[in-house]
């Protein structure tokens, strides 16, 4: 029997060989996302194990307050521990260090590295054990406008020893090029920029409070233990300062991008492969079903002959299994490239990832292959107990096992769950319910896929209706074809279905997110200028901007927006910053309690939201610590209606930045002097805006900046969604080859009387239209419902409806089945007339 | 050996072989045969099974290419004719109808006998069609689909078909093979009266001695080669005829 089972596969490996791909396909999407994923972190693991090689010892401010990113925000220390520290028994080193914000500008004037990757500035430390940075040109820095940059921020930005640039920190500093540093050998610290000054030099420029540092770093003398330093350092340390071993850093660091990116991105991934062996398992079982189907009566002869029902089921499982395994095999192969692909795609797509080769894990490779085999076998095992329920006597008869009534059980389910689940939705969606609206939707789109066969007839009929006016034979004959079968149908279908609906859905979800923001954007800000930073960066502008902008010619007012991560109690949040007394000037926002214009120096105004989540009212009094671990007791003085641009807590722009360590500003808004043409200030505060990093943009600009990352975003989703609407497609192709199969007597008499073998391709190409358009469209229907339910659930008010892409994705669909037809075509096309008529 | 035929012929092979295989171990299905099929009448072509009656017919009707010789219809040579003219010689100069399996299932029975015209897009003549359709008896059924029709229905759907693009020659193999014997001889009486009444010309492929007694004309087959003719034949004397070749 097994051997029985293993010819039977080789005999029909050209049919299988689809399903083989369709499952090699998916195991490859899931052994590139998890190799993806192990590959990062390892390289994280790696650069962080790095940076903190050397260090024995980190002494640095006790309160962080969480923010995006591998290290917390926190405050600086005093330098006058350097000293206490040194004279500590066992301490061989130990060095004040400063690192902050800094973005190097290369040799055209623009900001290295873009939009992407972290930009630092700080101390140069001169004992190179304590530095992951090793000087490969050049010297260390000497004078305070000196610096070393990594090798690759000086390669991307043409700069050489010797130069003169300038870098934003956010003021902008004319620095000195004077070295060139590696990073463990690499051109720098994954993506990062940096850019060393002396300590004095850093202390000077970046963060600008001569007299403290950021951290301090100790070395060991040979033969103590990094945790017995560690705990007598603590003993000389003052209150509000901490001591931790270089192991303990680098693991906080690793567990903080691991829960903050990696987690993130690789839910993400899981979810998208996820997605991929969903349509990969639907069009296996397509699949399986049509092989049983079509083998009946050889599955009948084997029972006449004695085989009994477990060893028909075996026999089809074994066929799964030998399928699945072969093609998992290759899934793998397939997989790892696919891995360096995504790579390369985040890369192109501005996501910098840290570079270095690929990390296999044999447990990934394992799970992959294992989901693999796992999902074919799932895959054959309604199509296996069909087989074993073939009864003998139908070898002797022309009978098919493939069901084709819909039985009422199903429509009835169909329609219960859709009707449910959509009623769910929208309910969610009206109220902002995700807990409702989710499960809904899950339901919704289950039920759409049961009842789709009830769809089939009409839809084919409808679609067949609009190809009959072009063609009307081959028209005709290809809407039969679809309507022959409803279930197998809207089976072919159900992988497209799932691969639009989702397709749509994000693209009707950002389109709303879009539009919502820009939304925001337009009605929220009374300015029609505005100086702004590169979104997604982290770039930011100097506080001194604002003024210089004041004083531009044209101008009449600007106000300068920023803010950062606090704590209130244990809880980290974020809060805006800005001149409170004319922020009303150049944003619209109502004030329902208080006002705004004379919050004071200690006063705050917090959202109405906000309010009544944490139980404040005017007056209340609240307790803000900020990252240095310094605290400010401020009174709240107004409350607002919420507004889109602004935080739930907004403080005076001299509150924040009197506790703050480089505080800056994100945006500043500018309003033009009446009469001065919008173009005209536009180019008078153009170089004044540059000069700190900032670029000018009206208002519309600054709505589409802002959701600019949103399109890198869509990019990628659709970049994966293409391999499952690719599997989806090999399912179409798979079940008309299927069907040429079937058919072939008929596609021979056809030709008899005088089709032509165009005519015969130009049927089967239709026939793949009007099931390719059919998933399509109810794709379309499923996705935009979903996209409008889960726009509305998360919040934005305006539901965008792109119509050009969705248009695009329509088109897509319909083309989709024109390739999908490609091969089947041609091989109905190609059947010898003889052979066909007289096959058996 | 030449048989030929009263009238000036509708199709014609010319010193025809067909081969499968090469070598030794190849079998001529067809060796040396020169037939004429007579126009405006109903040929019969018999022989066992393996005689080469079947692959004779293919060859005749452009399905299946001859290994040397040459094969005629209205005097067109089928070996110079490319793939989309056999297309269109099929579709508008040859009628078929197949023991079984004759119509398309998803179309009805009128599309089905229409399906020929349909393909080169153009339109029935209905006077014709009307003819055609009340002479299988079919009238009524017009709208039915094949599994809808019994299996005597089906085949004289497959006659009209054969006959509404009026062509040059209808080929019929063993259209009475999977019929009852009264089914049968209704499809014999319309091919019958194609000839008779509307200058058809058919030739059919038969091992039934009553099925052969229908035509003008008898050609025997026997290992590929034809071994008699008759003409004007009853079930019985070819009957007898068979029996002197031990068939």
């Amino acid at each position: 029997m097994v051997k029985m089972s293993l010819f039977s596969v080789w005999h029909r490996r050209r049919r299988l060989a689809s399903i083989a791909l369709a499952v090699m396909l998916g195991v490859s999407f899931l052994t590139g996302t998890l190799v993806l994923g192990d590959t990062l972190k390892a390289n994280f693991d790696r650069l962080f194990t790095q940076v903190s090689a050397g260090t024995s010892v980190v002494v640095r401010n006790t309160t962080g307050v969480q923010s995006r990113g591998a290290d917390a925000d926190r405050g600086l220390v005093d330098a006058s521990i350097v000293p206490r520290i040194r004279s500590v028994a066992g301490v061989a080193d130990a060095q004040g260090q400063v690192l902050g914000y800094g973005s190097l500008l290369g040799r055209d004037g623009t900001a290295i590295g873009g939009n992407g990757p972290p930009r630092q500035a700080g101390s140069w430390i001169t004992t190179p054990a304590l530095n992951p940075y090793q000087l490969v040109e050049g010297r260390a820095p000497v004078g305070p406008d000196e610096v070393v940059v990594n090798r690759g921020a000086a390669t991307s930005g043409s700069l050489h020893l010797g130069d003169v640039t300038t870098l934003q920190t956010p003021q902008p500093v004319k620095v000195r090029i004077v070295g060139i540093a590696t990073f463990g050998g690499a051109d720098g610290f994954g993506q990062t920029t940096f850019a060393g000054f002396t300590l004095a030099g850093a202390q000077a420029n970046v963060t600008r409070q001569p007299g403290r540092v950021s951290s301090v770093v100790v070395r060991a003398e040979p033969g103590v233990a990094s945790d017995t330093l560690r705990n007598r350092i603590r003993t000389v340390l003052p209150r509000g300062v901490e001591a931790i071993t270089g192991t303990q850093l680098t693991r906080e660091r690793i567990d903080n991008i691991s829960s903050s990116f990696l987690n993130l991105l690789r839910t993400f991934l899981v979810v998208f492969a996820g997605i991929a062996l969903i349509v990969a398992t639907l069009s296996i079982n397509n699949t399986f079903s049509i092989t049983v189907a079509q083998r009946t009566r050889e599955l009948a002869l084997l029972r006449a002959v004695g085989a009994s029902r477990r060893q028909v089921r075996a026999s089809v499982t074994l066929e799964a299994l030998t399928i699945g395994v072969v093609a998992a095999a290759f899934g793998l192969l397939g997989g790892i490239g696919f891995a360096g692909l995504l790579k390369g795609m985040f890369d192109a797509f501005g996501f910098a990832l840290p570079a270095g080769g690929l990390t296999i894990h044999t447990v990934s490779l394992a799970i992959a292959a294992g989901v693999g085999v796992l999902v074919t076998l799932l895959a054959a095992q309604i199509p296996a107990r069909r087989a074993s329920a073939v009864a003998p006597i139908s070898a002797l008869r022309e009978s098919e096992t493939e069901a084709r009534a819909l039985t009422r059980r199903r429509i009835v389910t169909g329609a219960v769950l859709a009707a449910v689940g959509g009623a769910g939705a929208v309910i969610g969606a009206v109220s902002g319910t995700v807990a409702l609206a989710a499960p809904g939707a899950l339901a919704l789109v289950v039920g759409a896929l049961v009842l789709a066969p009830v769809f089939v007839v009409p839809a084919a009929g409808l679609i067949g209706g609009i190809v009959r006016r072009v063609r009307p034979i081959a028209g005709r004959l290809a809407e039969d074809n679809a309507r022959r079968n409803p279930r197998r149908t809207a089976t072919t279908a159900t992988a497209l279905i799932i691969g639009v609906s989702v397709v749509s859905m994000f693209t009707l979800f950002t389109a709303s997110l879009k539009a919502t923001l820009d939304g925001q954007v337009r009605t929220g800000v009374k300015t029609d200028l505005v100086v702004s930073t590169p979104a997604f960066g982290g770039g930011r502008l100097s506080p001194q901007l604002v003024d210089e902008l004041r004083h531009s010619p044209g101008v009449q007012r600007a106000v300068g927006l920023g803010g950062g991560p606090v704590k209130i109690g244990t809880e980290s949040t974020t809060v805006s910053a800005t001149d409170t007394a004319q922020l009303h000037e150049v944003m619209r926002f109502d004030t329902t309690a208080g006002s705004l214009t004379d919050l004071g120096s200690d006063g705050i105004a917090i959202s109405k939201s906000n309010a009544a989540h944490r139980h404040w009212r005017l007056g209340s009094l609240v307790t803000v610590t900020f990252p240095g671990g310094s605290t400010a007791r401020t009174t709240v003085r107004a409350i607002y209606d919420h507004a889109d641009l602004l935080d739930d807590i907004v403080m005076p722009a001299a509150l924040y930045a009197e506790h703050t360590v480089q505080p800056t500003d994100t945006v500043v808004f500018v309003a033009t002097r009446p009469g001065v043409p919008l173009d005209v200030a536009r180019r008078a505060i153009g170089p004044v805006a540059q000069a700190d990093g900032g670029s000018v943009q009206d208002i519309s600009q600054y709505g589409a900046s802002t959701t600019s990352g949103l399109n890198t975003l869509l990019g990628i989703v659709y970049v994966m969604l293409a391999l499952a609407v690719l599997i989806a497609l090999l399912g179409i192709a798979n079940t008309l080859a299927l069907a040429v199969y079937e058919r072939r007597r008929e596609l021979g008499l056809l030709r008899a009387v005088g089709q032509s073998k165009r005519q015969v391709r130009s049927v089967l190409r239709l026939e793949s239209v009007i099931v390719s358009t059919f998933g399509t469209a109810l794709g379309l229907m499923l996705g935009g419902f979903l996209g409008w339910v889960f726009a509305n659930t998360s919040g934005s008010s305006t539901i965008g409806f792109p119509v050009v892409q969705i248009a695009i994705v329509a088109v897509l669909g319909a083309i989709a089945g024109v390739l999908a037809a490609i091969r089947p075509a041609r091989r109905a096309a190609r059947l010898a007339i003889l052979d066909a008529i007289t096959a058996p | 050996m030449t048989t030929t035929l009263v009238s000036a012929p509708a199709a014609r092979a010319e010193e025809i072989t067909r081969a499968y295989g090469a070598g030794n171990a190849g079998v001529r299905a067809l060796d040396g045969v020169t037939l004429e099929i007579a126009s405006r009448r109903l040929t019969a072509i018999m022989g066992p099974s393996g005689s080469g009656k079947s692959t004779l017919l293919h060859c005749m009707a452009g399905l299946d290419s001859v290994s040397s010789g040459r094969v005629l219809i209205a005097e067109h040579d089928l070996g110079a004719m490319s793939e989309r003219e056999l297309t269109v010689l099929r579709r508008d100069k040859v009628g078929f109808v197949f023991q079984a399996y004759n119509l398309v299932p998803t179309l009805t029975a009128l599309e089905n006998i229409t399906l020929p015209l349909t393909l080169a897009g153009r339109r029935a003549d209905p006077g014709w069609l009307d003819q055609v359709v009340t002479t299988v008896g079919l009238a009524d059924r017009l709208t039915h689909r094949p599994s809808e029709l019994s299996g005597g229905q089906q085949q004289r759907a497959a006659v009209a078909r054969a006959m509404v693009t009026r062509p040059e020659i209808v080929f019929a193999d063993e259209p009475t093979g999977n019929l009852d014997s009264r089914s049968g001889a209704e499809i014999l009486g319309f091919l019958r009266r194609a000839v008779e009444h509307f200058d058809q010309t058919v030739a059919m492929v038969t091992h039934d001695p009553v099925a052969a007694s229908y035509a003008d004309a008898v050609v025997f087959l026997a290992d590929g080669r034809i071994v008699d003719h008759m003409t004007d034949p009853t079930a019985q004397s070819v009957l007898d005829r068979m029996k002197a070749f031990g068939g």
